[in-house]
């Protein structure tokens, strides 16, 4: 146990120690404050003048309900209108003083039509704002029934449908979308870790190869647990990873979001996902199906270095293992939109497809004898897995040269 | 074709014991049924030409490769159990190129069982012994090429094995560094540990090893204390530098007799007594400056067994002679 302790230290402390570990594990966080504060300085700095515009209502009746619908994001400054009310209004635009004006006339009324003028062409999302709060505004008065405003203002902001599942299981229609998010994203997260460090052990156990350290080692190290000192290594530098990048991803999110959501509110899906995850055990759900994936993976990744002598061939030699973990990321979509079909439930329960396909469907409210099912299978898998990947390994591991042929390996498994 | 002196190993005083052992690579017999026994505290020579089974043999004797057919014994135990008694240097060297010196010392001493604490102060000793002390701290690929090797070396000794397996230690050494090499060898072997290494340079092989064993073509062409076959394969030749008449030459055990620098190469009749030749020569009255039964050199011996042509292979020139003896 001490020489496989010797073995994880070693791969632990050299993969933490590089450069590229230290900067990628940087780089994550700062791209997710990035994602957060690039909006919020943006807003911030567009405050100064692009937030400014002015609103010249010939209608009489438009004005309120335009400005309590741009409001929340832009300065709105009422112009009546007159003679050269234009021309002054042109000026101060050239004059940057405002971003630019919104004229609303009786076109806007009966067709939802007006002009917008401006130096600078506003942004798509921003020109998406402004026709929607005119055309909204417009519909508002031509629908108004002073008796029930309210409801008028609910038609005009979607409606709403209330999803009931029968068996209890589909749920809060809200809530389920806000699953739906966090298991595509979860399972997104879940895809990427494998690969990488897949790819991790992949590299690591064909530099030993190539270099020839390895013949050293294992005359003194028992092939098997030389491999399995690697993989948990390199695992435990996963972990590290997506610990440092888990936990500056909650206290961002926790200090960072309600910025970013008084911004753009159009993101409060990601608050609503956040939400979901602790709640259903999630978080238990994705590092249970990080490990066992990995496990499954990484051997499959070393076996695959073993058989190879250059990284040019393991480049090639990979492909039908991460095919395996492309699959389920092509079959996602539909299985998310239809978590309950019968190809649904088999795919995930296939253990190279369920971390990737069983931890949505979990999200989407899949039967808990399903998850355990799959988790059982992977363990299986992993078991199998582990003792073909060990002796594709032992074998594998002193070859130089030509890359075996099929019967080869199938040799090589059955006498190592 | 094996002709052997211990053509059934057995015993408890051998480091390494090998009986029948077999490896193939498909259809390829890298091995075929070798059976050698190793004396414990000796040096040992595993000798023959590239491609002949000498690394095979050494990986099958560390664990490294399971035979076929037959059996290891090492220290009296399956080489499974073993590896912290044992130091071994493969063929191909590696280094973890981005590890610190001290580190990847330390490691190798860690995997073989030692804290690492001890691994430390032995590599520091280690390292000041061969004369790099200040390079503990640096990376691997900073240090020249016979510096990386003189630390490899020190990782396959870290943990002071009992048997030390060196496979072709001295490729690759600069003159001065193989003179280092061959005094830690002899050093070893005075603190009694076995040390086995395989080499294709039979001259080396002549200087250090006590017993050895060829090989050639996957199978065992003979092995066994180094004098005896020495002795065993004395070609009958006598070199003698006299000065006188010449007719003692001309007796009925004589077969030839060859002109050399010094004196005459004189081959005599199988079964002829030299010591005759000595006292026909003595009661000629010829003065004798120099008169030596010629043993054959290693390269000799191999020659004879299996041919010029695996010699040629075997890295010397083809029809290399020279007066041996320095066994």
């Amino acid at each position: 146990m001490r020489i496989v302790m010797a073995v994880i230290r070693r791969e632990y402390l050299q993969k933490v120690r590089n450069k590229w570990f230290i900067f990628g594990t940087i780089a994550g966080p700062l791209f997710m404050i990035g994602i957060i504060a690039v909006p919020v300085l943006l807003e911030l700095r567009n405050d100064e003048r692009e937030s400014r515009i002015a609103v010249m209502d010939r209608t009489d009746v438009l004005y309120d309900l335009v400005e309590e619908r741009l409001g929340e994001t832009l300065e709105v400054e009422r112009v009546v209108y007159s003679e050269g009310a234009a021309q002054e209004l042109d000026r101060r635009v050239e004059d940057r003083e405002i971003f630019g004006y919104l004229v609303l006339d009786e076109h806007t009324l009966s067709a939802g039509r007006a002009v917008f003028r401006s130096a600078d062409t506003p942004s798509t999302l921003r020109r998406v704002w402004i026709r929607q709060a005119v055309v909204e505004s417009a519909l508002e008065v031509r629908l108004l029934d002073a008796s029930d405003t309210e409801n008028t203002r609910a038609l005009l902001d979607g409606g709403e449908v209330d999803y009931q599942g029968l068996g209890g299981e589909a749920g809060d229609g809200n809530d389920r979308d806000a699953a739906l998010l966090a298991g595509f994203a979860g399972a997104f997260m879940l895809y990427m870790t494998l690969l990488i460090y897949g790819i991790q052990v992949m590299r690591a156990v064909l530099e030993e190869k190539t270099t020839r350290i390895v013949e050293v080692i294992i005359s003194a190290v028992r092939p098997g647990q030389f491999m399995l000192g690697k993989i948990l290594g390199v695992g435990a530098v996963g972990l590290t990873q997506l610990g440092i990048w888990v936990l500056s991803g909650l206290l961002l999110l926790t200090f960072g979001l309600p910025y970013l959501l008084a911004v753009q509110p159009e993101f409060s899906e990601i608050q609503e996902a956040l939400d979901v995850i602790p709640q259903a055990g999630g978080l238990v759900l994705f590092l249970t199906f990080f490990v066992l994936g990995y496990f499954l993976f990484s051997s499959l990744y070393a076996a695959v270095a073993a058989m190879c002598s250059s990284d040019e061939e393991a480049q090639q030699t990979q492909i039908p293992v991460t095919i395996l973990l492309v699959i389920p990321m092509i079959a996602l979509a539909p299985i998310i939109e239809n978590p309950h079909s019968t190809l649904a439930t088999s795919l995930s329960l296939v253990p190279f497809f369920s971390p990737i396909l069983m931890f949505p469907r979990f999200m989407a409210g899949a039967p808990l004898w399903q998850v355990g099912l799959s988790l059982l299978l992977m363990v299986v898998a992993i078991w199998v897995v582990a003792w073909v990947a060990g002796r594709i390994y032992r074998v594998g591991i002193l070859m130089q040269g030509k890359r075996p042929t099929l019967p080869e390996i199938v040799r090589w498994v059955r006498e190592a | 074709m094996s002709q052997s002196s211990t053509n059934h190993a057995s015993g408890s005083d051998s480091a390494v014991l090998l009986d029948g052992v077999t490896k193939q690579f498909g259809s390829h017999v890298a091995v075929s049924d070798l059976t050698l026994e190793i004396p414990r505290g000796s040096i040992y020579g595993l000798l023959g030409p590239n491609g002949s089974g000498k690394t095979t043999t050494l990986r099958m004797i560390m664990g490294i490769l399971r035979p076929d057919r037959g059996n290891v014994t090492l220290l009296g135990e399956s080489s499974d159990t073993v590896g912290g008694r044992v130091g071994y240097l493969p063929e191909e060297r590696g280094v973890y190129k981005k590890m610190k010196v001290i580190e990847q010392l330390e490691f190798l001493g860690e995997i073989r069982g030692m804290t690492r604490a001890i691994a430390r102060k032995r590599a520091t000793a280690w390292l000041e012994r061969l004369g790099l002390p200040e390079w503990a701290p640096k990376r691997i690929e900073d240090l020249s090429k016979g510096m990386q090797q003189k630390v490899q070396f020190i990782g396959t000794v870290i943990h002071d094995p009992e048997l030390l397996i060196l496979d072709e230690p001295f490729s690759g050494l600069d003159p001065i560094n193989q003179d280092v090499l061959e005094d830690i060898v002899r050093d070893f072997h005075a603190r009694g540990t076995t040390i086995v290494f395989s080499t294709h340079l039979m001259e080396q092989a002549e200087r250090l090893c006590e017993s050895v064993c060829l090989i050639s073509k996957a199978e065992k062409v003979l092995d066994g204390d180094l004098r005896e076959i020495k002795r065993r394969e004395r070609s009958g030749a006598v070199a003698v530098d006299y000065e006188g008449d010449d007719a003692w030459l001309g007796g009925p055990d004589v077969e030839a007799v060859e002109p050399m620098a010094a004196g005459v190469r004189v081959r005599l009749r199988d079964g002829a007594d030299p010591q005759a030749l000595l006292r026909a020569a003595l009661n000629a009255g010829v003065q004798i400056r120099r008169f030596e039964i010629v043993e054959p050199t290693l390269h000799e011996v191999f020659v004879r067994h299996v041919g010029d042509e695996a010699a040629a292979e075997a890295g010397l020139p083809a029809g290399y002679e020279g007066l041996g003896g320095a066994a």
